[in-house]
């Protein structure tokens, strides 16, 4: 079904492009006196004002019904986004006979203690619904002392209640006036944060205020009295009860907890301490207003969807949003969590931990909230001081030392220092270096923050980035062929004396690392989002196979050049202390990356030779697909690698030959399996010994890579059950050794059971399980 | 799903209908009412208007012999995808349903199947549709005629959910070849992965 909004446009996936801004809201709808911006002058020098209805109306006699009268531009979301005037379903200024624009809820009448609370909690779902990308008019802007605050627009603190020109003030309305200014100031804060920020508006978040201001326009300081004020009256006893005072205190607080952490995470250059410690106060407070909530009394009159009609839009009406109270509990209690946990962050120790951070961070279920997902990104890029204290020349040379140029001359800081001779090598390194970081910057932050955005986005997006990196690594390369020459470096026959001798290509053998674990990445993203068809899973655990397999070639090179490197220099004197460490961790790191891929191309091996043994005894059957073939379909499915040049895309006929492994029999595929798994769970087990060096995963990273790793490895453990139970059933129905297999699964009497990604050890390893069925309804299924 | 109102057998021969704009009247409300059950915001008249008046041939409907009533109905477009390199004809099935009664049947495969054939006479590149994630049934339909899961779309609908885009490949597409970089001279040898 074509969309019933307007999407996010998709053809522009590319990070670097600046973001669309949110469509102006149109001048359509009833203000209620809100000072909108002025109509364009209907009388001016020159203009003539005229009456065309009669034209309009004779033409449009002329048409027949249903006829279309378009330019070349009205689009598909153009027509999706316009209303039939007058259907109450669609126009949400159109009255229902008898019935009034006007609430008929007295905001001035007096509130029991229990219905503030009921309020509250109401709104606190709303809140969350916000965050969670329904928009305002569906959620907050439903209420009708939201709505009374806001409208008219207050332009002082006095002035932003819902009781105005009143003297004197119901002291429990003045409670719930204090919660909704910290409220709205908040959602202030929190909706300029996300704008500044990459998302995705509409699909991630709605940043919409139909022109309503969330009062950007008055004091913080002033808010937080009326909050302070509130809080002391509780206190003097204008509720005896002091359960629901204390109901009511502990909402105020996470008021001004909330404003608190918004406004210390501002500024990044707090310690990491004291930008917690109001997450911390956060997940606190929010245990107590979780256990008090069955005190309050709820008042739905209070919510109403007919405010909508004053917003500036042209959206029909649509339903409140309902978020139940428990659920609003848990995702505000993972957002204080993930408040608290992603400063983190700002904890650098070197590139490769950073980039686990947020890519562990990313992966955590549920994922991180929009809002703290662009907190992550501010933390990182704002002002583009990454992390508040370090250039982006800090963090790429770490990355470039780290990856292929430990203990390099290139990377010599001093090197800098021969700006006064512009002519001598050193500067001229310095000079090209700083070329190539300038070209590649804005590649490597955009890993970064493709990583950021939802998990969808993150595929969508990677696509287009390994096209990026391609042309990086074309750049990159000629400037190595220049540093090749002007450090007379040696070169080398690799991998073996007899190659053709060859230089280290660093930089572009950097991009090319970076191209191939976006290509994986890729890949592996599918698993989790399920795009693959069960009968397209062996095929694709070949293909990351394949992919990890030449990362390990690729890693192999790096680190036998950047050896060699280091040798030479080892002729001349020395190693620094500074160069000794750089080399260390490029050796943890290569160690680690060879490791990683070496696990991660035997389990892929071995999810492929078990799924090609599933499709051979018809376990896992293709649908007819009348209208495809097997290469248009693999056209497709490679459509993002097709266009790369290195790694060159497999032909289809190798795929073909791949996936299908006709030459080697059911036990020969089980038997590979299974020595697959083997090397798998030993690399896993080598792997659980890391320390936090060694894994680049420091922390709360670093315990996340170990529940990742223990993910995998009792993926492997499940294969290897899988492979069990085949076995079994095979042994029991035919000799081994004749046995070719063909559709023989019928008669196993098993059935095929894929799990959906959240039911899986690890949502990137689809491992098959077996079921015993009675023999006639065999075949694949796809558990949801 | 309702699966209690279904009918058994179909009742006989359905008819199936190209729609052309002189059938408007007769057949807009019904394929407006069709489409809108299995919706939680209504689309304007000028959706359909937008499709049905410009594509019309591209649209088919089922209908029930004996009183001529919509059973199902099929809407498509087709045009040229102006964002891609090379420019490719694309087309897209925009929206599908079956009355609750009638399905289970193959009608909506058979509309399906229809809707392809007029795009692929008319030179369409590729066939593309979005389906909600949980919609099993229309994904499985999809992919049994030969759609791929292209990408998934991240809380595509107004109601929240994601949807999946599905691509039915009808003609080879052109690849445009990149420099081979030099990196890709190693010689490939054989990769020790064992693990340490
Ligand atoms: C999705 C939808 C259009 C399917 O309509 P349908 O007519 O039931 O679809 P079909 O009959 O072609 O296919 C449904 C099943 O009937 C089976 N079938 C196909 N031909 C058949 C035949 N001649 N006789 C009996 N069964 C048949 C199919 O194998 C399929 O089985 P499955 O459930 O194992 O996949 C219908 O459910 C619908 O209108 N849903 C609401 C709107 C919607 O979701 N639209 C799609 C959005 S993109």
């Amino acid at each position: 079904m074509i969309p019933d909004r307007n999407p996010a446009p998709e053809e522009f996936e590319g990070l670097s492009l600046s973001d669309q801004p949110p469509p102006p809201a149109e001048q359509y709808g009833l203000y209620g006196g809100e000072p909108v911006p002025p109509p364009p002058p209907i009388s001016s020098d020159g203009v003539v004002a005229l009456d065309v209805m009669g034209r309009f109306r004779k033409a449009a006699k002329t048409l027949e019904p249903g006829e279309l009268i378009k330019d070349g531009y009205f689009s598909l979301m153009d027509s999706v986004a316009s209303i039939e005037i007058m259907d109450p379903k669609m126009d949400s200024g159109c009255l229902g006979p008898g019935e009034t624009l006007e609430e008929g809820y007295d905001v001035t009448r007096p509130l029991r203690a229990e219905q503030v609370i009921g309020i509250i909690d109401q709104l606190l779902c709303h809140e969350m619904a916000w965050h969670l990308g329904y928009p305002l008019s569906q959620t907050l802007f439903t209420n009708v002392y939201i709505e009374g605050i806001l409208m008219p627009m207050p332009n002082t603190i006095e002035q932003a209640d819902f009781v105005r020109d009143q003297p004197g003030h119901d002291p429990m309305l003045a409670v719930l006036r204090a919660y909704c200014l910290g409220l709205l100031k908040a959602c202030y804060h929190v909706n300029e944060r996300i704008k500044g920020e990459h998302y995705y508006e509409e699909e991630d978040f709605v940043t919409n205020t139909y022109h309503r201001s969330l009062l950007d326009r008055i004091d913080e300081a002033a808010i937080r009295q009326v909050i302070t004020n509130a809080r002391t009256s509780l206190r003097s006893g204008i509720c005896t009860d002091t359960l629901l005072a204390d109901a009511l205190d502990s909402r105020l607080r996470l008021r001004e907890e909330f404003l608190n952490a918004i406004q210390l995470s501002e500024d990044r250059n707090n310690s990491a301490d004291s930008i917690k410690a109001p997450w911390i106060e956060l997940e606190q407070i929010l245990e107590t207003i979780n256990r008090s909530h069955a005190l309050g009394t709820s008042v739905p009159e209070a919510f109403s969807t007919k405010i909508q009609r004053k917003l500036a839009s042209t959206m029909p009406p649509r339903p409140i949003v309902q978020l139940r109270f428990e659920d609003t509990y848990g995702h505000f209690k993972h957002m204080f969590a993930d408040g608290r946990e992603v400063t983190d962050v700002l904890a650098y120790t070197d590139s490769e931990s950073l980039l686990n951070f947020v890519l562990h961070f990313q992966a955590k279920r549920p994922q991180p909230l929009v809002y703290i997902r662009t907190l992550l990104q501010s933390y990182l890029f704002k002002d583009m001081i990454i992390l508040g204290r370090l250039s982006i020349r800090h963090i790429m040379d770490d990355d470039l030392s780290t990856l292929v140029l430990p203990a390099s001359p290139l990377l010599d800081p001093t090197n800098d220092a021969f700006e006064s001779a512009p002519h001598s090598p050193q500067f001229q390194l310095a000079n090209r270096m700083e070329l190539f970081r300038q070209r590649a910057a804005q590649s490597y932050l955009d890993v970064f923050r493709a990583i950021c955005q939802n998990r969808c986005r993150i595929r969508r997006t990677l696509c287009h980035s390994i096209q990026d990196w391609e042309n990086v690594q074309l750049d990159a390369e000629e400037v190595d062929q220049v540093l090749a020459l002007e450090t007379n470096e040696a070169a080398m026959s690799w991998p073996r004396p007899t190659s053709p001798p060859s230089h280290s290509l660093s930089l572009s053998s950097w991009a090319y690392l970076y191209k191939l674990k976006l290509m994986q990445w890729i890949v592996q993203l599918g698993f989790e989002l399920d795009i693959y068809a069960p009968d397209e899973l062996a095929g694709m655990y070949w293909y990351l196979s394949l992919l990890t397999r030449t990362r390990s070639q690729h890693v192999q090179r790096i680190q036998a050049f950047a050896e060699k490197n280091v040798r030479e220099v080892l002729r001349t004197r020395k190693l620094s202390e500074e160069e000794e460490m750089q080399f260390d961790r490029a050796a943890n790191y290569w160690r680690g990356s060879l490791l990683d891929a070496a696990v991660t191309c035997q389990l892929a091996d071995a999810l492929s030779s078990i799924y090609i043994v599933l499709g051979r005894l018809g376990l896992v059957t293709p649908p007819p697909r009348p209208y495809s073939t097997d290469e248009m379909r693999y056209n497709v499915r490679m459509k993002p690698f097709g266009v790369i040049g290195l790694p060159e895309l497999p032909t289809y006929e190798t795929f073909k030959e791949a996936a299908l492994q006709p030459k080697l029999s059911v036990a020969q595929l089980l038997d590979a399996a299974t020595s697959a798994l083997e090397g798998a769970k030993r690399g896993f087990k080598a792997m659980e010994r890391f320390d936090e060096d060694e894994s680049f995963a420091r922390g709360v990273t670093y315990e996340r890579f170990k529940a990742d790793l223990a993910g995998s490895h009792k993926s492997a453990i499940a294969a290897g059950l899988t492979i069990m139970m085949l076995r079994k059933a095979l042994g029991e129905k035919v000799s081994r050794n004749t046995e070719t297999g063909e559709g023989g699964g019928k008669e196993l009497g098993l059935k095929v059971e894929i799990k959906a990604p959240s039911q899986r050890y690890h949502e990137c390893w689809v491992v098959p399980g077996l079921v015993k069925v009675p023999s006639k309804d065999s075949g694949a299924s796809t558990g949801n | 799903m309702a699966e209690s109102g279904r009918l058994e057998k179909l009742p006989a021969e359905l008819r199936y209908i190209q729609y052309e704009h002189g059938l408007e009247s007769q057949y807009l409300p019904a394929i407006r009412a069709l489409i809108s059950k299995d919706l939680s915001e209504p689309y304007s008249i000028y959706v359909y208007r937008y499709f049905l008046y410009q594509w019309g041939h591209l649209c088919f409907m089922a209908l029930d012999p004996t009183d001529s009533s919509l059973v199902g109905v099929i809407i498509c477009k087709l045009e040229t995808h102006a964002s891609h390199s090379p420019m490719t004809l694309r087309g897209y099935i925009a929206m599908l349903a079956v009355s609750s009664a009638y399905r289970g049947h193959g009608v909506a495969t058979a509309l399906v199947k229809r809707a392809i054939d007029a795009m692929a006479l008319r030179d369409a590149d590729e066939i593309v549709l979005e389906t909600e994630e949980s919609n099993i049934p229309a994904m499985r339909l999809y992919e049994r005629l030969g759609f791929l899961r292209s990408k998934k779309l991240h809380r595509y609908y107004l109601n929240g959910s994601s949807a999946y885009r599905l691509v039915l490949q009808l003609k080879p597409p052109e690849i445009e070849r990149v420099v081979e970089p030099a990196l890709g001279e190693a010689e490939v040898s054989e990769v020790v992965v064992a693990a340490s």
